[in-house]
C-alpha cells in the first residue's frame, strides 16, 4: 500500500528474527531461551517446566494460525479474514460433531471445508481479479461473520470429541500434545519453505512478481495456494481452540488477528513479501505469548492490557525497522 | 450545457446516481411517502460513517489505510460521555483531541518512520481499543439531552443533521480544493513524481493521517451525542464500512483519484442498503455479510472493468 522505495525495503533481518530468512531453527530456540531467561530475571520463578510448557501450548494456537499468515505475507499479501474463519470453522466443527467421536471425521472435514472455501475465494479474488488483499480479506471476514451468525443463529452449539480435546489440552509426559503437533507442522513448513519447490516459488513471487512470472512461474496459482493454506490453518486453529475451550463461541477468532500478523512481521518476514520464513514467526509467537502471559500475571485491567500490547508491538516494529536500517 | 458537462465529468456523479436510485427504491417501498423527518433520520444515522469515511478517504488517497479509525471513534465517544458532566467544552475538546492525537501517532509511524500502514494501524487499533475501555468500560455515560435534541432534531427550515452532512461534504470538497488536497492527489498518483516536483510527501502524508483521526473523532463524538451514550465498542462496526464507503464513493484503492462528495454518497448508499434489509425483513445478521459482499463486489467490478478496457484496444 505504501510507496516505500525499493532501497529502503527491509532486508533479511529483524530484531527477533535476527535474519529470519537465514535463521536456523536452532537460532530460534536460542532466542526463545534468552527471552525466557530475561523474564525470569524480571519475574523470579517465571521459568519452570510447567509454565514454559503452558506458554508453549498457548503459543501453539497462535503459531498454527500464523503458518498461513506467514505464507500469505511472504507473497506480499495479508490475511485479515482469519478472525471469522477461525470462529466459523470452530462453530461448524462443534455443531456437526456434537461432541461425538463418531462424527469426528465429518466434522473435521466440514470445518476444514470452511477454511478451504474462504481461503480459495480470497486467493482467487486477489490473484485472478487483482483485488487488494486488505479489502478482499476484510470483506471476507465480514462475510464469514455474517455466515457464522446465520449458521449458529447467534448461539454456537455442540461440543468437541475427546480426541480433539486431548489434542488441544492433553500432555505426553511433560509436553503438551498440541506443542508436539505444532512442532511437526512447523518442521513441515520450514522444510517446505527452504527446500521445496513451492517454497522457492512463494519467495520468488513475493520478492519480484515480474521476474517470477518471466521465469515461468504461474504467480496466480502460487498466491491462491498461499491464501488457501491460510484458510486451512485458520480452520484448524478454530477446531483446536474449540477443543481447548471445550466449546466454540462467537468472536473466538478475534484474539488471533493482530498477534498472528505481528508474530510474522516481528519474526523478520518482510511485509512487502519475498524474504523471511516460519522460524522467525515461531519466535514472534513465543514473544507475543510471553507478553500476554506477563500482562495477565501483573494483573492489569483489560483496557490497559490492550494499550500495552499495542504499544509493545509498535515499539518492536520500530526496533525491527531500526535494526534493518542499521544492517544496510 | 456547461452544467451537463460538469456533471458528466464529476467523479461524484456515479456514486450520487447510485444513492438516488436506491433512495427511490426505499421511497417506493414506503408507498411514496418520504418526509423531511425520514431524511433527517437518514442524515443523523449516516453522519458518523460519512465523517469517518471522509477520514479514510484522505488516507486511501495517499495509498494508505487506517484500520484504527473505528476504535478512535470509540475513544472520542467515551471521552465525550465521561466528560460531559464537567461541561460541553471540555468534553468536546477532549473528544476531538483524542482523535487528533491518534491521527498524529499513526501519521508519525507511517509517514515519518516508514512503517507499513496496515500493521501500524492494527497495532494502534489495539491501543485505542484499550484507551476507550479504560475511559469507559461499558456503554453509558451522560450526554445532555439538550445537545442531543439540538444536533439531531429539526430546525425551522432544514434539519440540523442534514446541514451537518452537507457541511461534511463541503469540508471534504474544500480540503481537496486547497494545496493540501492537490498534493494528496499527487502523492497517491505517483509519490516519486510528487516528491520530485516539490511536494513534501512525508509532511502531507502525515497530514492525511492526522486529518483522518480528527474526522473519526468527530464521527465518534456525533454518534455519542445522537445516541446519548458513549460506547467503547461503537467504532468496531465502522472499520469495514469506512473503507466500503470510500470504495462505493468511486475511489480506487490505489489512491490519487475520487471525490469527497462521492465518499459521502458512498456512506449514504451503504446506509440505505441497511434500510433495504429492514424492508426485506432480513435479520441483522445479514448486515455484516452484505457489507462484505458489497465491498468485494464493487472492487471486483472495477477490476473487471479495467480488464475489459485492457482487452479492447483503444
Amino acid at each position: 500500500m505504501s510507496d516505500v522505495p525499493a532501497e529502503t525495503r527491509p532486508g533479511r533481518s529483524g530484531v527477533l528474527g535476527l535474519g529470519a530468512g537465514l535463521v536456523a531453527p536452532a537460532t530460534s530456540l536460542v532466542v526463545i531461551a534468552l527471552m525466557f531467561l530475561g523474564c525470569d530475571l524480571l519475574i523470579p520463578g517465571f521459568v519452570s517446566l510447567g509454565n514454559v510448557m503452558r506458554i508453549a501450548e498457548l503459543a501453539g494456537f497462535l503459531g498454527i494460525v500464523a503458518i498461513g499468515e506467514t505464507l500469505v505475507i511472504l507473497t506480499g499479501g495479508i490475511d485479515l479474514s482469519i478472525a471469522w474463519v477461525v470462529t466459523g470453522a470452530g462453530c461448524v466443527f462443534t455443531a456437526v460433531s456434537g461432541g461425538a467421536t463418531s462424527m469426528l471425521v465429518p466434522a473435521l472435514a466440514a470445518a476444514l471445508a470452511v477454511g478451504f472455501v474462504a481461503g480459495l475465494a480470497n486467493g482467487l479474488g486477489i490473484a485472478r481479479l487483482g483485488i487488494s488483499p486488505i479489502v478482499m480479506t476484510l470483506g471476507m471476514n465480514n462475510i464469514m461473520q455474517g455466515l457464522t451468525l446465520l449458521y449458529t443463529n447467534g448461539t454456537p452449539t455442540g461440543g468437541t470429541p475427546p480426541v480433539i480435546k486431548t489434542l488441544a489440552t492433553g500432555y505426553a509426559g511433560p509436553v503438551p500434545v498440541l506443542v508436539l503437533a505444532w512442532a511437526a507442522l512447523a518442521a513441515v513448513v520450514i522444510v517446505a519453505l527452504r527446500l521445496g519447490r513451492g517454497g522457492r516459488k512463494l519467495l520468488g513471487v513475493g520478492e519480484n512478481p515480474l521476474v517470477s512470472r518471466l521465469s515461468g512461474i504461474r504467480n496466480e496459482r502460487v498466491i491462491t495456494a498461499a491464501y488457501l493454506c491460510s484458510g486451512l490453518a485458520a480452520a484448524l486453529t478454530g477446531v483446536l481452540y474449540a477443543g481447548f475451550s471445550g466449546a466454540s463461541f462467537l468472536g473466538m477468532g478475534d484474539q488471533f488477528v493482530l498477534p498472528a500478523i505481528a508474530a510474522v512481521v516481528l519474526g523478520g518476514t518482510s511485509i512487502f513479501g519475498g524474504s523471511g520464513g516460519y522460524g522467525g514467526t515461531i519466535v514472534g509467537a513465543f514473544f507475543l505469548t510471553v507478553l500476554t502471559t506477563i500482562l495477565a500475571v501483573v494483573n492489569l485491567s483489560a483496557g490497559v492490557r490492550d494499550i500495552v500490547y499495542g504499544l509493545v508491538i509498535v515499539a518492536a516494529l520500530l526496533l525491527n525497522r531500526l535494526s534493518m536500517r542499521a544492517a544496510q | 450545457m456547461r452544467l451537463v458537462e460538469a456533471i458528466r465529468r464529476s467523479e461524484a456523479t456515479g456514486p450520487t446516481a447510485m444513492f438516488l436510485v436506491l433512495l427511490a427504491v426505499v421511497i417506493a417501498l414506503k408507498g411514496g411517502r418520504y418526509s423531511l423527518f425520514d431524511a433527517q433520520n437518514l442524515a443523523a444515522n449516516v453522519l458518523p460513517l460519512a465523517l469517518v469515511g471522509l477520514g479514510q478517504y484522505f488516507v486511501i488517497l495517499v495509498r494508505g489505510i487506517d484500520l484504527s479509525l473505528g476504535p478512535v471513534m470509540s475513544v472520542s465517544s467515551c471521552l465525550a460521555a465521561v466528560l460531559f458532566p464537567y461541561g460541553a467544552v471540555p468534553a468536546i475538546a477532549a473528544a476531538i483531541a483524542g482523535g487528533v492525537a491518534a491521527g498524529i501517532g499513526n501519521g508519525l509511524l507511517v509517514a515519518w518512520l516508514d512503517l507499513s500502514p496496515v500493521i501500524v494501524t492494527l497495532a494502534t487499533m489495539s491501543v485505542w481499543q484499550g484507551v476507550s475501555l479504560v475511559v469507559l468500560a461499558t456503554p453509558g455515560g451522560t450526554i445532555p439531552a439538550g445537545l442531543q435534541m439540538a444536533l439531531t432534531a429539526a430546525t425551522v427550515v432544514v434539519p440540523v443533521p442534514i446541514l451537518l452532512l452537507i457541511a461534511t461534504a463541503l469540508f471534504g470538497a474544500w480540503v481537496m480544493s486547497t494545496r493540501l488536497g492537490l498534493h494528496l492527489r499527487a502523492i497517491g498518483g505517483d509519490a516519486g513524481a510528487a516528491e520530485a516536483s516539490g511536494v513534501r510527501v512525508r509532511r502531507q502524508r502525515f497530514a492525511a493521517y492526522a486529518l483522518a483521526g480528527t474526522l473519526a473523532a468527530l464521527g465518534g463524538l456525533y454518534s455519542a451525542i445522537a445516541t446519548s451514550a458513549g460506547s467503547p465498542i461503537i467504532g468496531d462496526s465502522y472499520i469495514l464500512p469506512s473503507i466500503a464507503a470510500v470504495v462505493l464513493g468511486g475511489v480506487p484503492l490505489i489512491g490519487g483519484r475520487g471525490s469527497p462528495v462521492g465518499v459521502v454518497m458512498g456512506a449514504l448508499t451503504l446506509n440505505i442498503i441497511g434500510s433495504l434489509l429492514y424492508f426485506a425483513n432480513l435479520s441483522d445478521f445479514y448486515q455484516s455479510l452484505i457489507n462484505g459482499v458489497i465491498l468485494i463486489a464493487v472492487v471486483a467490478a472495477a477490476a473487471l472493468r479495467s480488464w475489459v478496457w485492457r482487452a479492447v484496444p483503444a
